[in-house]
């Protein structure tokens, strides 16, 4: 049997990257547009709701966590700690004056005692806020359970 | 004497794209945040002087306090029995506000979960409730030296 002498065809083994670049722009468009910069990182359990509406983004933010420590911002800037009441309505005063129909975010921990809430709202309503958001998570059927 | 030009083809470079691209992923990856963007709305009303003050007497009054005790017009309920409450009163005055006091001792969650139930009233009972005022501590302490009480 006559042996069969030829070159050999090398084939290399390679990973096939040209569409690695669509797949990365295409990545980096999603996240340009869904991209949200949280204003607030203040840790707190939401109280949970069946009714919830769309906040408006850029809204003024105003946090109470577990121990009452408020924190607020306009919802341009991250958000910083005050020491009173005063410093909230002198907050939301500014915040209206700058824009009279601004919004209004109450992100606060559901243990939190309603008595630093209300000292909040009384607050923003001193300050003639229009409205407010009380931030929350959506209630299911297994929360009722 | 003849000279060969050396033709120099012009490109961008573009080999360090991938890693310029992976960096800007890791960027957003890691600050964008998938955070809560919904809540319970409030309008809190006008300033206006004309706005009529709310009697007590002429609304519906549902006191939230500590320990998920709720008395709605001075009657101890339980949070389900509020709203067939609400329609029964509003049958005769669809008009009627409601007033949501909350304790200073009760928890935040304590008072949001009856304005959410407020709020559901179109779904449950078939009828809006037009006006929910919540006051504040002071509003409330307001009134009550108005009528010289304490």
């Amino acid at each position: 049997m006559a042996i069969i002498q030829g070159r050999a065809r090398k084939t290399e083994a390679g990973i096939f990257t040209a569409s690695m670049a669509d797949i990365v722009f295409l990545l980096i468009v999603f996240f340009v547009l869904t991209y949200n910069v949280e204003v607030d990182h203040t840790q707190v359990q939401l109280p949970k709701t069946w009714v919830r509406t769309d906040i408006p983004k850029h809204a003024a933010f105003v946090s109470i966590d577990k121990n009452g420590l408020i924190r607020v911002s306009t919802g341009k800037e991250m958000s910083l700690p005050v020491g009173s009441d005063e410093e909230v309505v002198t907050f939301a005063s500014n915040v209206v004056a700058a824009n009279p129909n601004k919004e209004f975010v109450l992100k606060a921990d559901k243990e939190t005692k309603y008595e630093y809430v209300d000292k909040v709202l009384d607050a923003l309503k001193q300050a003639k806020a229009k409205v407010i958001f009380l931030l929350s998570e959506q209630k299911t059927v297994e929360d009722t359970q | 004497m003849r000279i060969n030009k050396k033709t120099i083809e012009s490109e961008i470079f573009t080999g360090s794209m991938a890693d310029v691209s992976f960096l800007l992923i890791i960027y957003f990856m890691v600050t964008s945040v998938f955070s809560a963007t919904r809540g319970l709305d409030f309008q809190l009303p006008e300033d206006n002087t004309n706005t009529p003050e709310i009697k007590r007497e002429d609304s519906i009054d549902i006191h939230v306090m500590a320990g998920d005790v709720i008395k709605v017009d001075g009657k101890q309920m339980s949070i389900d029995q509020i709203l067939p409450y609400i329609a029964d009163k509003l049958k005769q005055n669809p008009d009627k506000p409601v007033i949501l006091r909350t304790d200073p001792d009760a928890t935040y969650n304590d008072m949001i979960q009856v304005f959410d139930l407020l709020r559901q009233a179109p779904d449950k009972i078939g009828m809006e409730i037009k006006t929910i005022s919540i006051p504040t501590q002071r509003e409330i302490q307001n009134v009550w030296a108005l009528f010289g009480m304490q």
